[in-house]
């Protein structure tokens, strides 16, 4: 047995005990939130199966979602720090399991990483000049985007010089534990969300639809 | 001036209560999504008229979700600062009227264009149920709430006045349609259709009233208006009110009930459609004896069997629709009146964006009862004065009597020099 494995095992305990909470945490929450569901009594018009397909399909497209259409530049950069940290924590969770692999996928993530970084670097600017945003935010919200910077920087130091995968692990393990009390459980609600007021429009048939021109 | 010691603890505690039954008909999820991307600003008309964070969506969404936290989540009850999360107390409750009754009319086009798919406006009613619990509803608002529940009509019209109108208008329906036979029966027995009507119709709009008992007469309907509860508004789905929304609803379909109908016809009210069609049945918590549809859709139903006659040329000025965010958006009805319109006007052209993506004309929500926003109301109403500007029409039609009022005050404010009907307007004129 090497030594990286006998310093990686408790490690790997400790992200598994992470990802544990997390899941464990997220599930009661959205549980919680659903609080058992409450009948619909009135008369379904559309089907709620279908504006739920719709919500996460064409509603989704800058035709149909106003905010993308006029901010694709900001979306774009929202996006690619998403799939960077998605990326990153894919890898990281490799780690675990299979390190050849991991080290593969960081590999060929890097410019996507490291895109990803300067992505959470500029939300997290804009967070703090705009007045919008300030106006709307704690300092949750900027402690999640730094917080996120700071994986998308271990995994970009990982993927480049295969150094710091023990550090790499255990900053994962601390960011599992904060998904789902901060800003960062969106992660899952955002679906949640999408899926039920796709349900609702449904349900009234609003979804699906047309629609008239773009503005 | 906010209320203090006891008296505000109490009020706290209500609050408290309030948002957590509140949000548990929600769902909460919407409550723990906002990314708080600040991508939905311009698609509120109100942050379009006046672009500061107050307007914003995703901050007036924000102000409700902050008091959230500091009950149903972990770090909101630990370490508040940390998240936001703010104290339901009497000074925080008196901040939030202005967010939730004076900067949204809870129209919900932004939470269709959410970049997550954020029901921001159910966030806003949930605040709304909040104020309503703890007695902090604008004043006008509430007046007609009170109204509704006291007199069983947002206007305070007696069964009396109700009655003469309807024998005055009808007298001039039999001259207008030569026919002796055309009747507008209140509170008949045994009829097919029982039709709820907006109280301003009665008072201030009787060519609606008086187009719609035209149009039944034409297609040979069966049909009464309520003598006592045929108010088509609910102002408790505005304040949020549930317990008063839900008593202005049992009482029309006890009436209902009682007086033997098949189905109960709302007239044009976009939020009164999305009352008494979606929301009234989970108030009530029981599915209606009686079918309810729109006046829309019977009136699409007696054009297309040929029950009613119409000839477009009648209608020959060029006519654009208004798209009332209850009724469209959130009551799913978005076509009717399209096949309707296309039948009985000659030019008829949309407004842009349309359908769920219309822009709310800024009188929602009961801005309307509220002067103290009046200014703020009619400002909010720039976007969509362009829109119709960019129409050329000389006619918005526009199926909810709510909107006809702000239209009817933006058309003067922008000098747009439309008139405003309502679709049965359009269609009795059309008659053959
Ligand atoms: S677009 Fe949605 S997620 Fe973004 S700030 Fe607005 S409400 Fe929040
Ligand atoms: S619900 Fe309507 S008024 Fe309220 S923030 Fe959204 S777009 Fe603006």
């Amino acid at each position: 047995m090497g030594v990286s494995s006998l310093v990686l095992d408790p490690v790997k305990v400790l992200v598994g005990l992470a990802v544990l909470w997390a899941v464990v945490a997220l599930a009661y929450q959205v549980l919680a939130a659903w609080g058992g569901g409450r009948a619909d009594y009135s008369r379904r018009a559309g089907s709620a199966a279908r504006g739920v397909a719709f919500s996460f399909t064409v509603a989704m497209t800058p035709r149909h979602k106003e905010s993308v259409r006029r901010h694709p530049a900001k979306f774009a950069i929202g996006v690619v720090m998403h799939v960077g940290v998605i990326l990153s924590l894919l890898g990281v969770l490799l780690l675990l399991v299979w390190p050849a692999a991991a080290h593969k996928v960081l590999s060929l993530s890097r410019p996507v990483i490291a895109l990803s970084l300067v992505a959470g670097l500029y939300l997290l600017v804009r967070r703090a000049v705009s007045k919008d945003l300030r106006a709307m935010s704690a300092p949750d919200d900027y402690m999640a985007i730094l917080a996120t910077c700071v994986l998308l920087a271990l995994a970009s130091v990982y993927s480049s010089y295969s150094v710091g995968a023990v550090v790499c692990m255990i900053y994962a393990a601390l960011l599992f534990v904060y998904l789902p009390l901060g800003k960062l459980r969106h992660a899952v609600f955002c679906f949640v969300a999408r899926g039920d007021l796709g349900r609702r429009l449904g349900r009234r048939g609003t979804y699906p639809s047309a629609t008239g021109r773009m503005v | 001036m906010a209320a203090r010691g006891e008296q505000g603890r109490r009020i706290t505690e209500t609050a408290r209560e309030t948002l957590g039954q509140s949000v548990r008909g929600l769902g909460a999820y919407h409550m723990n999504a906002c990314v708080k991307c600040g991508l939905c600003a311009e698609t509120c008309h109100i942050y379009q008229a006046e672009p500061e964070p107050a307007n914003h969506p995703g901050v007036k969404a924000s102000k409700v979700i902050d008091h959230y936290r500091r009950y149903h989540t972990f770090l909101g009850k630990y370490l508040p600062g940390l998240v936001g999360a703010r104290d339901l107390s009497p000074d925080a409750l008196d901040q939030l009227v202005d967010v939730v009754y004076g900067r949204c009319t809870a129209c919900g086009r932004c939470s269709l264009h959410c970049s997550i798919g954020l029901d921001i406006a159910a966030v806003i009613r949930a605040g709304r149920n909040v104020l309503a619990a703890v007695g902090k509803v604008p004043e006008g608002l509430q007046r007609t709430v009170d109204n509704q529940i006291e007199t069983g009509n947002q206007m305070a019209i007696t069964e009396e006045e109700l009655k003469s109108t309807a024998e005055w208008l009808a007298g001039d329906l039999r001259l207008e349609m030569d026919d002796d036979g055309v009747e507008i029966p209140i509170g008949a027995k045994g009829r097919r259709v029982l039709y709820l009507v907006n109280p301003r119709e009665v008072k201030f709009f009787p060519l609606s009233l008086m187009a719609a008992a035209g149009v039944f007469h034409a297609a040979g309907e069966r049909w009464t208006i309520p003598s006592k509860f045929y108010d088509v508004t609910n102002y408790g789905f505005y304040s949020g009110d549930d317990p008063a929304a839900r008593e202005l609803t049992r009482r029309v379909i006890e009436e209902a009930e009682s007086l033997g109908v098949e189905e109960i016809i709302l007239s044009e009210c976009g939020h009164g459609f999305r009352s008494f069609r979606w929301e009234g049945p989970n108030w009530m918590e029981q599915e209606y004896p009686v079918r309810m549809r729109s006046v829309l859709e019977i009136l699409e139903e007696y054009i297309d069997s040929g029950r009613v006659k119409v000839d477009p040329e009648k209608n020959a000025d060029r006519v654009t629709l208004h798209d009332p965010c209850n009724l469209v958006r959130w009551g799913g009805i978005s076509e009717p009146q399209r096949r309707v319109l296309k039948k009985v006007v000659a030019d008829f052209v949309e407004m842009t964006p349309n359908r769920k993506d219309s822009y709310c004309c800024g009188g929602g929500g009961g801005m309307l009862s509220m002067s103290e926003y009046g200014e703020r109301r009619v400002m909010s109403g720039k976007i969509k004065a362009e829109q119709i500007r960019a129409t050329g029409a000389k006619i918005v039609a526009t199926p909810c009597h709510n909107c006809a009022d702000q239209l009817i005050e933006i058309s003067k404010k922008y000098q747009l020099g439309v008139e405003i009907q309502a679709v049965v307007e359009l269609v009795y004129n059309a008659l053959a």
